[in-house]
C-alpha cells in the first residue's frame, strides 16, 4: 500500500514535469514581451500554428527536428505581424492579439482539410515524434522509480526548465536583456540613451514567438504526435494569466505554470477516478481564474487609517528629513 | 542652525575640492540659504573664462512644426568654461534648440559647430561623442535598476558578454567622488529623492566625458535648498574647465548661476548679455516683450463666514507613504487663501482629498459646517465645491470630446441641459457658445474638440465650467500653469472677480508672484505639513522662501 | 432630422478618412485573403461567388443570412457596450452559452402560457449572462483584474459547464449531448413560414437602435461615454467610475445572455454541444469593426452574417473549408486595426488607438 502511493505521488509528479512544459515555455516566451512592456495575449495563436506546422514539418521532412524548425518558423511569422501591427503601426495590442488567435484557429483548420483531407485532427500519417532523452547512469544511481522524475523526457522539457536560471541571468547580466526591461519600464529612458525602443520590441516579440513555438512543437510532437483543433485550449491565456501576476520574473512564472501544471495533472489523474470529465476539464481554467482574483486581491489598494504610532512615526520622518536631506520627498 | 546642518556638511565637502570659496561667505551662506536673489551675488564670483574658443556655436537654426516657426534664425554662442542661461517663457523655443543641439531634433536650416567644427548631428550618440551631454527635465532613469545600472546604460562595461556589475559599481563610486554627488552605487533607483534622482543624471551625462553640459529646467521639482546645491555643483564644473547650458524660465535662478544670458521670444534671440549688464526687470522686459508687474490686485476687504474648514488632515500618496501630515485650514467667503510650496510637497494630494478624489487617512473637512470627507466627487460638488484640477489634460478635460461634451460633465442630469435623463443637446451648445463669448475661448464653436485648442484656452474652458457650476467654493489649483502671459492676466481678473462675488478661493500655485498678486493669506506647505502662514498684503518672501524648504523662521531668529 | 442626426452620432468623428481608412484595410484584408486561398489550391474568384450566392443567392439564402446575422449582431451589440465603457468583454461567448442554456432549461422544464413562457426563458438567459459575468467585473471594478484574460478563462469554463450539465444532468433520452426540445409555447415567433429567422432579429435591430440613441442622448449614456473615453476626468466630474464599468460590464453580460436565449428559442429549440459556436468572437469583432457603433455595428454583423451563411455552400460546392471565412474575418480587423490612414496620428510614445 505505501508502496502504490509513493508510486502514485511519483507518478503524479512526472506528469506534473510532462504538463507544466508547454505552458512554462509558452510562459517564458511571454515573459519578453510583457518585460518590453507589451500585453501579449496572441500567445495561444502562436503556439496553436506552431503545433500544426510542426505535425506538417515533421511529415514532410520525416524529422522531428525539422518539424519543431518549421513549427518554430510559423510562430515566428505569427511574432513579426504581431510586432509589424503593435510595434510600427501601434494597433491596439489586444485586438490583434485576439485577431491572430483567431486567424491561427480558421488557417489550421483550413490547411488540415486542404493538406489531410479530415475535419478535426491528423494523427499517424508519418508524424514524427520529438525522442525521449535517457540520462545515463540516472536508473543505476537512483533506482527506476525516481529516475523518471529526472530522465526520459522529450529534449524540450528540458529545455523548458533550464530556460529559467538562464532567463534571470538574461534579464539581470546581458545587454540585450537589461534594454528588454528598460525598454517595459521606462521607454523614454531607452530613447534618451539611443536604445531603439522598435527594435528592441521587435526582439522581445520575436523571441515570445520562438518559445511559443517550442511550445506548439511540444504539444503537437511530445507526448502525443497528432494535431486537433485548437488543440492549445487556452493554455496561451493562462499563460497570460500568469504573465499578469508575475509581472514576467522567471522564478514566479515557473511557480505559477508549475500549480497549473499540476492542476492539469491533477484533474488527469481525477477523471481516471470517474469524475465527469466535463468538470474536471475545467479544473485547470478554475485554478487560473481563481490565481488571477486571489492575487488581485492582495495587490488592493488598501484603506490606510492614521494611528498614534503612524503619526508619530511621520512626523519623526520628517524631523531627521530636515537633518539628512537624502530622506525621500513626497512626490506627486 | 541644526536646521540646516545638511548644506554645512556640503559645503565642507565642496571646499576639499573649491577653496575659492571664502570661509566668510560660506558662513553667511549657511545661515542664509532661502532667497536666491540674495544668495547670487556671493555665489557668482568672477568666472575664470577663457575667450579662446567657443563650445558651441549655432548659426541660423531655424526650425518649423507645420506652419508653426518654433525656431526663427537662431545665433547662440557659448564660450567654453561659462555658465549661459537661455530663458524664455514656455513656448518660446528653449527646448526645441536644445533638442536640435542634442540630435534628438533635426533643423530646417542653420548650422552647428562644437569646438569651432562644424558638423551634423543626426542623433543623440553624435552629440555624446561630441563630448555634448544633457539632463533633461523629466529624469529619465529606470526604477527597477541601480544606481550604477543606471548610470552605465547603454554604455555597460561587460567580461566574458556579461555585465560586469561589480566594475560598474566601482566606476560609479570613482566618479561620485570625483564630482562630490553623493551617491548610492547599489541602491535602487525606486524611492530616492528628485534631488538624488538628479545628481545620477548628472553623473550619467559625466560617465559619457560630458564637457558641455545642457540642464533643461532643472530646478523645477527642487526645493530651494536642493537648487542651491545644483548651483555650487555647476560652479565647480565650471571651475573645472566645462562648458553649462542652463535652461530656464525663471528669473531668480538665472539671476544667481549664470555668467551669460540669451533671451528667446517667440522662437527668435531677443538678446545675449553678460548677467552683470542685466536687472531682473529688464529680463522680463526682454521676455515678455513689454512691461509687465504681477502687481497686488487693489481689493476691498470682506469678512465672510468661514466656508470651508479643514482640520487635522492626513492623507496617503500613491505609494502609501504620508503625503499630508495634519494639515488644518480655513477659508471664508470673499477671501482668497494661497498656498505656497515646491510641486510636490502635498499640493496636489490636499486638492484630490478636497475633492473627494483620494481617502484621507484622518482628520475633518466640512464644506459650510457639513461634513464632506469620504464623500463621493460627486456629493462635494452638490454641497458647492468646484475644482479647477491641476492637471487639467487629464483630469480636466476629455481631449477627444467637443467643448460641450467637456462643458457637460458634472452637469448632465441637471436643467437646463437634461430633463428626466435626457440631454438636451442644442441647450448645451447654446450655453457653450454663450462661454465661449464671456470667456474670450479662442474656438471656432462649440463643437469643436477641445485638443484643437491652445493650453491658455483649455484653461479657459475648465475655469468657464467650475466657475458657473454654482459652487461657492472654488478650489484652483495652478491656474496659469502652462498658459501664456496674455491669458494669465485674464485668468487672475476672472479670480477677482469671483472673490469680488463672495466666493471662498483656495488657490494652489507654485508661482509666488501669482500668488502675491492675488492672495490675501498664503499658506507654505514643506512635506505634506503647513510651515506657516503670512500674510499677502505683507508679504516676506524671505520667510515663505525658508518655509518652502522646510525651516521655520521662527527657529532662524533662535539661531541667530 | 432623426435620421440625420442618428448618422452624424455614428460617424461623428473625421467621416471621410474614417471610411477612406476603412475601405482600405477591407482591400488589403481580401488581397491577402485571396492569397491564402490560393495556397490552399481554390480560385479565390469561385470562393467569392460562392460565398456570395450562399448569401444572397435566393430569398432563403437572404433568410439564412439573416438568421446567422442576428446572434452576431446581438453579441455585437453587447460588445458595443462594453467597449463605450471602456472595457473589453472577450467573455461574450459564455455568456452566449449560459443564456442559451437558462433558456432551454425554462423552455423544457416548466409549462407555461405562450407569451409568459418566452419572457421567463429570456429573463433567465438575460439573468445567466449578466451574473455569469459579474465576478470577473466585480474584481476588474474592484481590484483591477485584467477582464480581457479572466473573461476569456470564463469562456472554457462555460463551454464545459454547460457541456457537463447538458450531458450529465439534462440528456434528452436516446439522444446524444442535446438538451429536450423546448415546448412550443417558449418558441420565438418565426418571420417566414420557409426560414426559421424568427424576432430575434427585430430584437437585435431594435436593441442597436436604442442602445445607439442612449448614448447619444441620455445623462447615464454621456457618463458611460465619458467613463471609456477619459475615466479620470469622468471620475473628476463626479461619475462613479467603478459603478459604471460594473454596470456596463453586467449590461453587456446580460445582452450576451440574451443572445443565448434568442438562439435556443428561435432556432434550436433545445440546448446543444457547441450550439453556437464563436458567435460571441464574432459579435466582438463586428463591434470593433464598427468602431463601437452600435448602429454600425448592424451593418458588419449583416456582412458577417453573409460569409457564415455563404460558407455553408462554400462547404458543399468547393474543397475549400468553412473556416476560410474566419481567416478573412481575422485578416479585416488586422488590416483595421493597422488603420494606415490614420498612421501618422498620435505621438511617439504610443496613444493607443481604438477609443471608443
Amino acid at each position: 500500500m505505501e508502496i502504490l502511493s509513493n508510486l502514485f505521488n511519483v507518478a503524479l509528479l512526472v506528469a506534473t514535469i510532462r504538463t507544466t512544459t508547454p505552458i512554462l515555455l509558452v510562459a517564458l516566451g511571454g515573459s519578453f514581451t510583457t518585460k518590453a512592456g507589451i500585453f501579449n495575449i496572441g500567445l495561444e495563436g502562436q503556439m496553436l500554428i506552431a503545433a500544426f506546422f510542426a505535425v506538417v514539418g515533421s511529415i514532410y521532412t520525416g524529422s522531428s527536428l525539422g518539424g519543431m524548425v518549421i513549427g518554430v518558423f510559423a510562430a515566428l511569422v505569427f511574432a513579426l505581424i504581431y510586432a509589424v501591427l503593435v510595434v510600427s503601426f501601434r494597433a491596439n495590442e489586444v485586438v490583434v492579439g485576439l485577431a491572430l488567435n483567431i486567424l491561427a484557429g480558421g488557417i489550421t483548420v483550413s490547411l488540415l482539410k486542404a493538406i489531410f483531407g479530415t475535419r478535426g485532427s491528423v494523427v499517424g500519417r508519418g508524424i514524427v515524434g520529438l525522442p525521449k532523452v535517457q540520462i545515463p547512469g540516472a536508473r543505476d544511481l537512483l533506482g527506476p522509480s525516481t529516475a523518471q522524475l529526472i530522465s526520459g523526457y522529450t529534449p524540450l522539457v528540458y529545455v523548458a526548465f533550464l530556460a529559467v536560471p538562464l532567463l534571470i541571468i538574461f534579464y539581470n547580466r546581458t545587454r540585450l536583456g537589461l534594454y528588454i526591461r528598460v525598454v517595459g519600464e521606462k521607454p523614454e529612458a531607452a530613447e534618451a540613451l539611443g536604445i531603439s525602443i522598435v527594435w528592441i520590441r521587435y526582439a522581445a516579440s520575436l523571441l515570445c514567438g520562438l518559445f511559443a513555438g517550442l511550445a506548439g512543437a511540444h504539444m503537437s510532437l511530445g507526448y502525443i504526435t497528432m494535431f486537433t483543433e485548437n488543440m492549445s485550449s487556452g493554455r496561451g491565456f493562462m499563460a497570460v494569466a500568469i504573465l499578469i501576476f508575475s509581472g514576467g520574473d522567471p522564478l514566479k512564472v515557473l511557480a505559477g505554470c508549475l500549480l497549473f501544471g499540476f492542476a492539469d495533472a491533477f484533474s488527469l489523474r481525477l477523471q481516471t477516478f470517474g469524475f465527469p470529465s466535463y468538470l474536471v476539464l475545467a479544473v485547470p481554467y478554475a485554478v487560473a481564474l481563481v490565481a488571477l482574483f486571489a492575487l488581485s486581491w492582495r495587490a488592493r489598494p488598501k484603506r490606510i487609517r492614521e494611528t498614534v504610532e503612524t503619526i508619530r512615526r511621520a512626523l519623526s520622518v520628517h524631523r531627521s528629513g530636515e537633518a539628512d536631506r537624502d530622506a525621500p520627498l513626497p512626490r506627486s | 542652525m541644526s536646521a540646516v546642518h545638511g548644506s554645512q556638511l556640503y559645503f565642507n565637502r565642496r571646499h576639499e575640492r573649491a577653496p575659492r570659496i571664502q570661509p566668510e561667505v560660506r558662513r553667511r551662506l549657511s545661515t542664509y540659504v532661502s532667497s536666491l536673489s540674495c544668495v547670487n551675488h556671493r555665489l557668482s564670483s568672477p568666472a575664470s573664462v577663457c575667450f579662446m574658443d567657443f563650445a558651441v556655436d549655432l548659426t541660423g537654426i531655424t526650425k518649423r512644426f507645420g506652419a508653426f516657426t518654433a525656431n526663427d534664425s537662431i545665433n547662440l554662442t557659448v564660450r567654453r568654461g561659462e555658465i549661459h542661461a537661455i530663458i524664455g517663457e514656455n513656448g518660446a523655443g528653449k527646448t526645441t534648440l536644445m533638442n536640435i543641439l542634442f540630435g534628438l531634433l533635426q533643423p530646417d536650416a542653420g548650422s552647428i559647430a562644437i569646438g569651432g567644427k562644424t558638423m551634423l548631428i543626426d542623433s543623440p550618440a553624435v552629440a555624446i561623442a561630441e563630448g555634448l551631454g544633457m539632463v533633461h527635465q523629466h529624469f529619465k532613469l529606470v526604477p527597477s535598476l541601480t544606481v550604477a545600472d543606471n548610470i552605465f546604460l547603454g554604455m555597460e562595461i561587460r567580461k566574458n558578454g556579461l555585465i560586469d556589475r561589480a566594475a560598474q559599481v566601482e566606476r560609479t563610486r570613482f566618479l561620485s567622488e570625483k564630482f562630490g554627488l553623493r551617491v548610492d552605487p547599489q541602491e535602487r533607483v525606486a524611492g530616492l529623492s528628485v534631488g538624488i534622482e538628479q545628481r545620477i543624471e548628472i553623473l550619467k551625462v559625466l560617465a559619457r566625458n560630458a564637457r558641455t553640459i545642457i540642464l533643461d529646467e532643472p530646478t523645477a521639482v527642487l526645493t530651494p535648498q536642493e537648487s542651491h546645491d545644483l548651483f555650487q555643483t555647476l560652479r565647480g564644473f565650471v571651475d573645472d574647465g566645462m562648458t553649462v547650458i542652463f535652461i530656464s524660465h525663471h528669473l531668480e535662478e538665472v539671476m544667481a548661476v549664470s555668467d551669460t544670458v540669451t533671451v528667446l521670444r517667440d522662437g527668435r534671440v531677443v538678446a545675449t548679455k553678460a548677467k552683470s549688464a542685466l536687472t531682473k526687470r529688464e529680463l522680463v522686459r526682454l521676455m515678455v516683450g513689454r512691461d509687465i508687474s504681477f502687481d497686488r490686485r487693489p481689493r476691498t476687504r470682506n469678512d465672510g463666514a468661514v466656508a470651508l474648514n479643514v482640520t487635522d488632515l492626513w492623507a496617503r500618496d500613491d505609494r502609501w507613504l504620508p503625503a499630508l501630515k495634519s494639515v488644518s485650514l480655513t477659508v471664508s467667503s470673499g477671501e482668497i487663501v494661497g498656498i505656497a510650496g515646491v510641486a510636490g510637497n502635498g499640493q496636489t494630494e490636499l486638492a484630490e482629498v478636497l475633492a473627494g478624489l483620494r481617502p484621507a487617512s484622518n482628520g475633518s473637512v466640512q464644506l459650510h459646517g457639513h461634513d464632506i470627507l469620504d464623500r463621493t466627487p460627486a456629493e462635494i460638488r452638490n454641497r458647492g465645491l468646484a475644482h479647477v484640477p491641476g492637471d487639467r489634460m487629464v483630469r480636466g478635460v476629455d481631449r477627444d470630446a467637443t467643448l460641450s461634451a467637456n462643458m457637460l460633465m458634472g452637469r448632465q442630469k441637471k436643467k437646463p441641459f437634461a430633463r428626466h435623463g435626457v440631454i438636451d443637446w442644442a441647450a448645451v451648445h447654446e450655453a457653450m457658445r454663450a462661454l465661449i463669448q464671456r470667456y474670450d475661448i479662442r474656438a471656432r464653436g462649440p463643437k469643436d474638440p477641445a485638443r484643437s485648442l491652445s493650453g491658455g484656452n483649455i484653461q479657459k474652458v475648465v475655469l468657464a465650467r467650475e466657475f458657473t457650476a454654482g459652487g461657492d467654493v472654488l478650489l484652483i489649483d495652478q491656474p496659469t500653469r502652462g498658459v501664456d502671459i496674455g491669458a494669465q492676466e485674464a485668468i487672475h481678473d476672472e479670480i477677482m472677480r469671483q472673490r469680488a462675488d463672495g466666493r471662498a478661493i483656495l488657490l494652489i500655485s507654485t508661482q509666488l508672484d501669482e500668488l502675491k498678486a492675488l492672495a490675501d493669506r498664503i499658506l507654505v506647505m514643506f512635506d505634506g505639513r503647513i510651515m506657516g502662514s503670512v500674510d499677502g498684503a505683507e508679504m516676506d518672501e524671505d520667510a515663505i522662501g525658508l518655509m518652502m524648504a522646510g525651516i521655520n523662521p521662527a527657529d532662524m531668529t533662535e539661531a541667530t | 432630422m432623426t435620421n440625420r442626426l442618428l448618422f452624424r452620432g455614428l460617424f461623428s468623428k473625421g467621416l471621410a478618412r474614417t471610411l477612406m481608412g476603412q475601405a482600405l484595410a477591407f482591400a488589403i484584408a481580401l488581397a491577402l485573403g485571396a492569397i491564402i486561398i490560393l495556397l490552399i489550391d481554390e480560385s479565390p474568384v469561385a470562393v467569392f461567388l460562392t460565398l456570395m450566392r450562399g448569401a444572397f443567392g435566393d430569398t432563403e439564402k437572404i433568410a439564412g443570412t439573416l438568421l446567422q446575422t442576428t446572434p452576431i449582431l446581438i453579441c455585437g451589440i453587447a460588445a458595443c457596450i462594453a467597449l463605450r465603457g471602456g472595457m473589453f468583454n472577450v467573455g461574450i461567448e459564455g455568456q452566449l452559452f449560459l443564456g442559451g442554456f437558462a433558456a432551454a432549461w425554462v423552455g423544457f422544464a416548466f409549462s407555461l402560457p405562450p407569451v409568459l413562457h418566452v419572457l421567463a426563458a429570456m429573463t433567465l438567459a438575460v439573468v445567466a449572462g449578466a451574473l455569469w459575468v459579474a465576478i470577473p467585473a466585480f474584481f476588474r471594478v474592484r481590484f483591477g483584474t485584467d477582464e480581457v484574460v479572466s473573461t476569456i478563462l470564463a469562456n472554457y469554463i462555460a463551454t464545459l459547464l454547460t457541456s457537463y450539465l447538458t450531458i450529465f444532468l439534462f440528456k434528452r433520452p436516446g439522444g446524444w449531448s442535446e438538451t429536450p426540445p423546448i415546448l412550443p409555447s417558449a418558441y420565438l415567433p418565426e418571420l417566414f413560414s420557409f426560414s426559421r429567422l424568427n424576432i430575434g432579429l427585430l430584437i437585435g435591430l431594435a436593441l442597436a437602435v436604442g442602445v445607439a440613441a442612449f448614448f447619444r442622448w441620455t445623462s447615464a449614456g454621456y457618463a458611460v461615454t465619458m467613463v471609456g473615453s477619459a475615466p479620470k476626468f469622468a471620475e473628476y466630474g463626479g461619475v462613479n467610475v467603478r459603478r459604471v464599468g460594473f454596470g456596463v460590464l453586467l449590461v453587456s453580460g446580460a445582452v450576451g445572455g440574451l443572445a443565448g436565449g434568442v438562439e435556443t428559442l428561435g432556432v434550436h429549440h433545445r440546448f446543444m454541444e457547441g450550439f453556437a459556436p464563436g458567435f460571441g468572437f464574432d459579435g466582438l469583432i463586428a463591434a470593433l469593426l464598427a468602431n463601437g457603433s452600435p448602429i454600425g455595428t448592424i451593418f458588419t454583423a449583416l456582412f458577417f452574417g453573409a460569409l457564415r451563411a455563404g460558407s455553408l455552400l462554400l462547404e458543399v460546392d468547393t474543397t475549400a473549408s468553412r473556416e476560410i471565412i474566419t481567416v478573412i474575418q481575422a485578416l479585416i480587423i488586422l488590416a483595421v486595426s493597422a488603420d494606415l490612414m490614420m498612421r501618422r496620428r498620435g505621438d511617439r510614445t504610443g496613444e493607443r488607438r481604438w477609443k471608443f
